[in-house]
């Protein structure tokens, strides 16, 4: 199609005409340079994404027009964003994100900015109580923007307010789909969940040249904010996927856990998948020796409904398992201690999850159900410098706000003060151990040499006396006498748990009907 | 396919409880790492034959480095 050349046209045909330079993004070069780097062009990610033909783009028109001196529309560089209404199985959503194609998915602004900080996809999601889902692609600010509007933009005139707000309202996605820096990257982790692709994505605070030139260092963008550094160390991002394709998929499974906005419940999804099942393999998979680790996923797969279980961040703090999963069809969340990273002791990084893990949920009305097999927080000098103590007792402040029902179900270990950020000791709060269950302030072990230093130092086989003295601990740390002053609610057979755990969650829906909407959150997080 | 399969703990190995050339199946126990006074089995992650076992017991190993791999079952 060539420039509209006749100065007099009906409208529908310019506006035919702009739709089709919009849709030819930055044009056929950069398009094919983006294509070579292996990505998919902003609007091939909305279809790749959204239900067939069930995007309602807004703003298609918006960039910048060139004319010739008649006042003739020569063409249209888009602005470097596109997004719109769309659906995901049936359910409306904002989604949008920078077309990297165009200034390399620079900030824009018009009279109203489309994305970005403030940008009209986030008034959608926010008015309109629906799930946004940012595509971030884009290097944010650009120094050249001064030279074009004369003067410099103060930082925080286009913020994070809307970004904010929308965390404590409705499920927001973000997937950093190319390089993000500075304001995309910001926006990155304002999320719920936030997913970036294997090897061919990066974020950061700023890239390689601001630091070669900040710091001096040669780095490479991937091992700056790739996906070993972002998800794997740092906890930057929550998860990667080998491919676009992956990371479509698995946002489409997040938001099937997860209610349109605060005052809805999560949609419930029956499976064909008996309530009453009981998993033999259950009755026996904690070792009786205690020495031994056993695999906790296992665990997970056998109690709640088959094929139910996504699990969040399997690569960061490993010794803390998050999973959403469903039970008897009602949406969950599971956090799980994973004996077989350091014996599930608590980490920094593990609180960390298991804090933004409960937040979420309780956010979302997503009741929550601990698998305790927990030694205490992690120890060691290593831990003592991560802040293990400061972020595991965040865990244990965040868990005692939260307001959603929670029942924890004791498999083995649960000790100290790791132990109290995973139970729920007042009102719907439901503790359950298994027969392998034990716990007390600290573990024996550890305990006696402390306790009866001079009784053991003083005897004459001093590690006869400690051992003599951990056995007869031991025998008051059975399930059953705390369960006989109701310290306990039950001790339960493991093959009863997915039945037992189903009747309490289905009676909790109730209350959690009355209690819609967003959750206060008062005082200051430790 | 090879496939390597990775100690999650820094550790000592306490136990080898695979030959090379074994059949084994997604999830068997193939090592078991001795970490913070338990015993933390490593898994096979994916079902096929062991083509080389990489440690020996009381050998320290540190976490994500391969132990075994395993030809993968096509």
């Amino acid at each position: 199609m060539n420039a509209l050349t006749d100065s007099i046209v009906p409208g529908i045909e310019e506006l035919e005409f702009r739709r089709e330079l919009a849709s030819r993004l930055g044009g056929e070069a950069a398009v094919a340079r983006h294509h070579e780097a292996g990505k998919l062009t902003i609007r091939e990610r909305i279809q790749g994404l959204c239900d067939g033909g069930s995007f309602q783009e807004v703003g298609a028109l918006t960039g910048t027009g060139s004319y010739d001196d008649q006042g003739r529309l020569q063409g249209v560089t888009p602005a470097p964003y596109v997004m719109g209404l769309a659906e995901i199985d049936g359910r409306p959503v904002a989604i949008g994100g920078e077309d990297y194609t165009v200034r390399g998915g620079a900030s824009w602004s018009g009279d109203r900015k489309k994305g970005g900080q403030g940008g009209f996809v986030e008034d959608l999601a926010l008015n309109y109580k629906i799930p946004l889902i940012n595509l971030c692609d884009g290097v944010g600010g650009s120094v050249t923007s001064a030279e074009r509007r004369g003067h410099t933009v103060f930082p925080g005139v286009h913020g994070f307010e809307t970004a904010t707000a929308l965390l404590g309202q409705v499920p927001v996605v973000c997937a950093v789909m190319g390089t993000a820096a500075g304001g995309p990257a910001g926006r990155a982790i304002l999320a719920h969940w936030s997913l970036m692709v294997k090897g061919n994505s990066q974020v950061f605070a700023a890239g390689p040249p601001v630091v070669k030139r900040s710091l001096g260092q040669d780095i490479h963008k991937e091992d700056l904010g790739g996906s070993k550094v972002a998800v794997d160390v740092a906890g930057t991002i929550h998860d990667a996927f080998p491919s676009e394709d992956a990371c479509f998929e698995q946002i489409r499974r997040f938001l099937s856990y997860m209610p349109q906005n605060v005052w809805e419940l999560p949609p419930r999804k029956l499976a064909n998948d008996p309530v009453g099942r009981r998993e033999e393999a259950l009755a026996n998979i904690v070792p009786q020796d205690r020495r031994k680790a056993y695999n906790m996923r296992k665990v997970i797969g056998m109690i709640f409904d088959k094929e139910s279980v996504f699990e969040m961040q399997p690569t960061y703090g490993k010794g803390v398992i998050t999973s959403l999963a469903r039970l008897d069809g009602f949406v969950v969340g599971i956090i799980a201690n994973n004996p077989m990273f350091y014996g599930g002791a608590i980490d920094a990084a593990g609180a960390r999850k298991q804090t933004h893990f409960i937040e979420m949920c309780d956010t979302f009305h997503i009741p929550l159900i601990f698998l305790v097999d927990v030694p205490g927080f992690m120890v060691g000098r290593d831990a003592e410098a991560q802040g293990t103590l400061r972020d595991g007792m965040r865990s244990v402040f965040v868990s005692l706000q939260a307001t959603v029902p929670m029942a924890t179900v004791v498999v083995r270990k649960c000790y100290g003060m790791a132990g109290m950020a995973a139970t729920d000791k007042m009102g719907i709060g439901l503790k359950l151990a298994w027969p392998t269950a034990e716990w007390g302030s600290l573990p024996v072990e550890g305990g006696v040499a402390a306790a009866f230093r001079r009784e053991i130092e003083a005897a004459d086989d001093p590690k006869a006396k400690e051992a003599e003295i951990e056995a007869k601990l031991r025998r008051f740390g059975s399930p059953f006498r705390t369960a006989e002053a109701f310290g306990v609610e039950d001790v339960i057979d493991p093959r009863e748990t997915r039945g037992y755990l189903a009747r309490f969650i289905k009676a909790a829906q109730s209350s959690m009907r009355i209690n819609l909407g967003p959750k206060l959150k008062m005082g200051v997080r430790p | 396919m090879s496939v390597d399969v990775k100690s999650e703990v820094v550790g000592s190995v306490w136990k080898v409880q695979c030959e090379i050339g074994q059949r084994v199946s997604e999830g068997d126990e193939l090592i078991v790492i001795e970490s913070m006074k338990m015993e933390i089995p490593v898994e096979a992650e994916a079902s096929g034959v062991i083509a080389a076992i990489l440690v020996q017991e009381g050998q320290p190993v540190e976490e994500g480095q391969v132990v075994v791999t395993i030809d993968e079952d096509k």
